[in-house]
């Protein structure tokens, strides 16, 4: 009697499955059909316009993937969603932004200039220590993050693992706010690195500023995700960190030290979104404790929309996502208020088409 | 029989009770609906003010609450009882105004309101105060449309919106001669409707408006915006928000294709907060304001403030002396309808509200305060500032 009912639930999975692909298939017209309106009937923008569109949204995108791979790594070796991840990038950015304060601060003067400073004799030396403190502080913070406030629940059902990483965010932030005041602090940066400096590139007889803060950390961000990819890949830590996030208790017994594993993981992820928040210091120039909220916010959609476990995915989802934000409202000519709804439809059209994400989980096969 | 005789006892111990000491001297004003503010000899008159303490705006909240406090303690007094503020955090937002006025009217020793600081808090905490007959004297509420609700108890000594934007737009068209205008605005009620109304007034006027974005308060990255309004070629971008926004809007204008385009913004990004968050990079931003010039009434404040709180009058936001003015107008208005009847003070509320909506020739540091009808108290119009040299100054 097994054979019926089989047939009857794979024909309703196939049912299932054609209904959210034509549901796909619609949105997707309206919004070729709305873009290629806008776009290409309107041509409300020149095409410098898309130039600078694309280009702010490559530069948050990259920074909303480095941020993106923190969550999914923790979220493919613990199986939860680390929310205090935004908090630990804003910690990193005050990393940069106090760096950058105190260089100011020690005079380094030549014959030809008597008032220089360390910031702006040694700009690349500094720029260096900005991201050695920045990612110093975020690995350490993300290191007790999981011995003080997860490690102690890691048998505990996950719900409870969430609650503590909202209350972990709320803590940081607050402590944050205490700390260094609540408003928002102006980020100084060398003169070579100012951030209006940069290329002037001609797109259709208009200048186009391709500033140098965006370059740099567009270039950084994609050097530390390939990193972090042959460190997953080829290295033995990699090795671990997969055989982790494949079977806890079977790698336990093939020797692995699993807590070892968990808190380096937190540790990577830490650094990397601390190098993102130097990185928005530098280029966004404005920090506060409320700094990391909103980025955590939309990497973790991000890490959602690429497959979340998936550190490729995290990557494409990060880019894809700032630069939907960027194009998105102009593409669709509304409001640039409404640049979220773009990027959530988006989200939800990813998911009624592929339910795991646009690459799907790949680092975990072990699902709930 | 015992439960009868125990009865009737109970029953005479209530009657007694309510026709206590109080009922037997309250002043005849008081048989009204809303009653009197009872206080006794060892209470204090409690005026509320909420508005932002913590977060992005919370420099406008502490600054106004500061200015508060010194306006109680140079003229706090109700024939013989202190006046006291009572400050609370709103958040600026409408549920957290909603909340604050709830907590605030359930004190039967609150009887004023000098707020609240934002517009959309107000909005939301007026109909809490309407039946609980409390006046209130907002110092920096300006949405127009607060006032157009006939609301019996909302008042404001800030200048309106209105009186604002048609004052900005002209000064743009006429002043400084732009043609084509941009603007950006944050969706709030203050900065969506300043926008609108110097759009109109400056299209009625002859001038081009170009473009009209949105951007979402709270975000460290309005790239995209700038670069569509970019795309416009606006000789001028006209902001309708608060500091935290222009502050970021400033330091990407460059990045964006928009150098030397004048960025014009509202007293919400007045301030020295707005300077020490754009650098050098807010030289040649203007704003229009209410900050009055230096007469020796502002001076004598300006020196209080600093000696109390170690930082110069103006540099957190520009409602500081009207929020010493709203305080001092609301003290004076309770002072006139306040009796004292043995050991206890009582403020009629009905006649407290009317008190202050029938002010007239209220002289304040910053300027006269004169209620109309629909509750608007001032008369003056903005002043134009523009940042040189990292400070503000007043424009041609």
């Amino acid at each position: 009697m097994d054979k019926p009912i089989s047939t009857s639930t794979h024909n309703k999975l196939r049912l299932e499955r054609y209904i959210r692909t034509a549901i796909g298939i619609v949105i997707s017209a309206f919004l070729f059909w709305r873009i290629y309106n806008v776009v290409v009937l309107q041509q409300h923008f020149g095409a410098d316009t898309w130039v600078r569109f694309g280009l702010s949204g490559l530069i948050l995108g990259g920074m909303y993937a480095l941020i993106a791979i923190g969550y999914t790594l923790v979220y493919g070796i613990m199986f939860m969603i680390n929310f205090a991840h935004g908090e630990v990038m804003m910690l990193g950015a005050f990393g940069g932004y106090f760096t950058f304060e105190i260089l100011r601060f020690i005079p380094a003067p030549t014959t030809a200039s008597p008032d220089l400073n360390f910031l702006n004799a040694n700009p690349f030396l500094s720029v260096l220590l900005a991201f050695v403190v920045g990612i110093t502080i975020s690995a350490t913070a993300g290191f007790y993050l999981e011995k003080i406030a997860y490690r102690p629940l890691r048998n505990a059902p996950r719900l409870i693992l969430l609650i503590t990483a909202i209350g972990a965010s709320t803590i940081l932030q607050n402590l944050a706010m205490l700390l260094f005041g609540p408003q928002r602090k102006n980020v100084v940066n060398p003169d070579v690195l100012d951030r209006a400096a940069g290329w002037v590139i001609n797109v259709g007889g208009n200048d186009v500023l391709i500033s140098y803060t965006g370059v740099f950390s567009l270039v950084l961000s994609t050097l530390l995700m390939i990193g972090l990819f042959i460190l997953v890949q080829r290295t033995k830590l990699g090795r671990a960190m997969r055989a982790v996030a494949q079977d806890k208790n079977t790698a336990f017994l093939m020797g692995v030290d699993v807590n070892d594993v968990v808190s380096k993981t937190f540790i990577i992820s830490g650094a990397l979104a601390g190098a993102a928040g130097v990185m928005w210091s530098i280029h966004m120039g404005l920090v506060n404790h409320f700094t990391g909220f909103l980025p955590g916010i939309k990497a973790f959609t991000a890490a959602v929309m690429g497959g979340i476990g998936n550190i490729p995915g995290a990557m494409l989802g990060g880019i894809l996502l700032g630069v939907i934000e960027a194009i998105g409202p102009a593409g669709m000519g509304i409001d640039f208020q409404l640049k979220d709804v773009i990027a959530f439809s988006i989200l939800v059209l990813v998911l009624i088409v592929r339910p795991s994400g646009i690459l799907g989980e790949k680092l975990s096969e072990e699902k709930l | 029989m015992k439960r009868i005789v125990l009865f009737v006892m109970l029953v005479v111990a209530f009657v007694l009770a309510a026709c206590g000491p109080a009922a037997a001297t309250a002043p005849e004003v008081c048989n009204t609906e809303l009653g009197c503010a009872v206080i006794n000899k060892d209470q204090t008159v409690k005026i509320g003010f909420a508005g932002p303490m913590t977060g992005d705006y919370s420099q406008f909240g502490v600054d106004m609450s500061n200015a508060m406090k010194l306006a109680v303690a140079d003229l706090g007094d109700v024939q013989g009882w202190k006046v006291e503020m009572a400050i609370e955090d709103d958040g600026g937002g409408a549920e957290g105004g909603a909340a604050v006025a709830n907590k605030l009217v359930s004190d039967p020793t609150f009887v004023a309101m000098a707020g609240h600081a934002f517009s959309g808090a107000t909005a939301a905490a007026m109909p809490i105060y309407e039946k609980a007959g409390i006046p209130m004297m907002s110092p920096s509420a300006t949405n127009p449309d607060l006032t157009a609700q006939g609301s019996a108890v909302f008042n404001r000594n800030a200048f309106t919106d209105a009186e604002q934007g048609k004052g900005a737009a002209t000064y743009l068209y006429e002043t400084l001669g732009i043609k084509k205008l941009a603007f950006i605005h944050d969706g709030t009620d203050y900065g969506q409707g300043l926008a609108k109304v110097v759009e109109e007034t400056f299209v009625s006027l002859g001038g081009e408006s170009v473009a009209f974005e949105a951007i979402t308060p709270g975000e460290s990255d309005y790239s995209a915006p700038l670069a569509a309004v970019a795309a416009a070629e606006p000789e001028a971008i006209y902001f309708g928000g608060y500091n935290a926004e222009a502050s970021v809007l400033v330091n990407q204008m460059e990045q964006a294709g928009l150098s030397g385009v004048i960025f014009f913004g509202g007293d919400g990004i007045y301030g020295k907060d707005f300077l020490a968050k754009v650098g050098d990079k807010g030289e040649g931003v203007y704003a229009a304001t209410l900050v009055p010039p230096g007469t020796d009434a502002i001076l004598a404040f300006n020196e209080a403030y600093l000696a109390a709180y170690g930082t110069e009058a103006g540099v957190l936001s520009a409602y500081t002396w009207n929020s010493y003015d709203a305080v001092g107008a609301l003290i004076q208005a309770i002072n006139s309808v306040a009796i004292v009847e043995g050991d206890t003070l009582y403020i009629p509320r009905a006649a407290l509200v009317e008190a202050v909506r029938s002010m007239n020739g209220y002289q304040g540091i910053a300027g006269v305060i004169s209620c109309q009808e629909n509750g608007e108290c001032n008369a003056s119009g903005p002043v134009f500032y523009i940042v040189e040299g990292g400070e503000w100054i007043p424009a041609e």
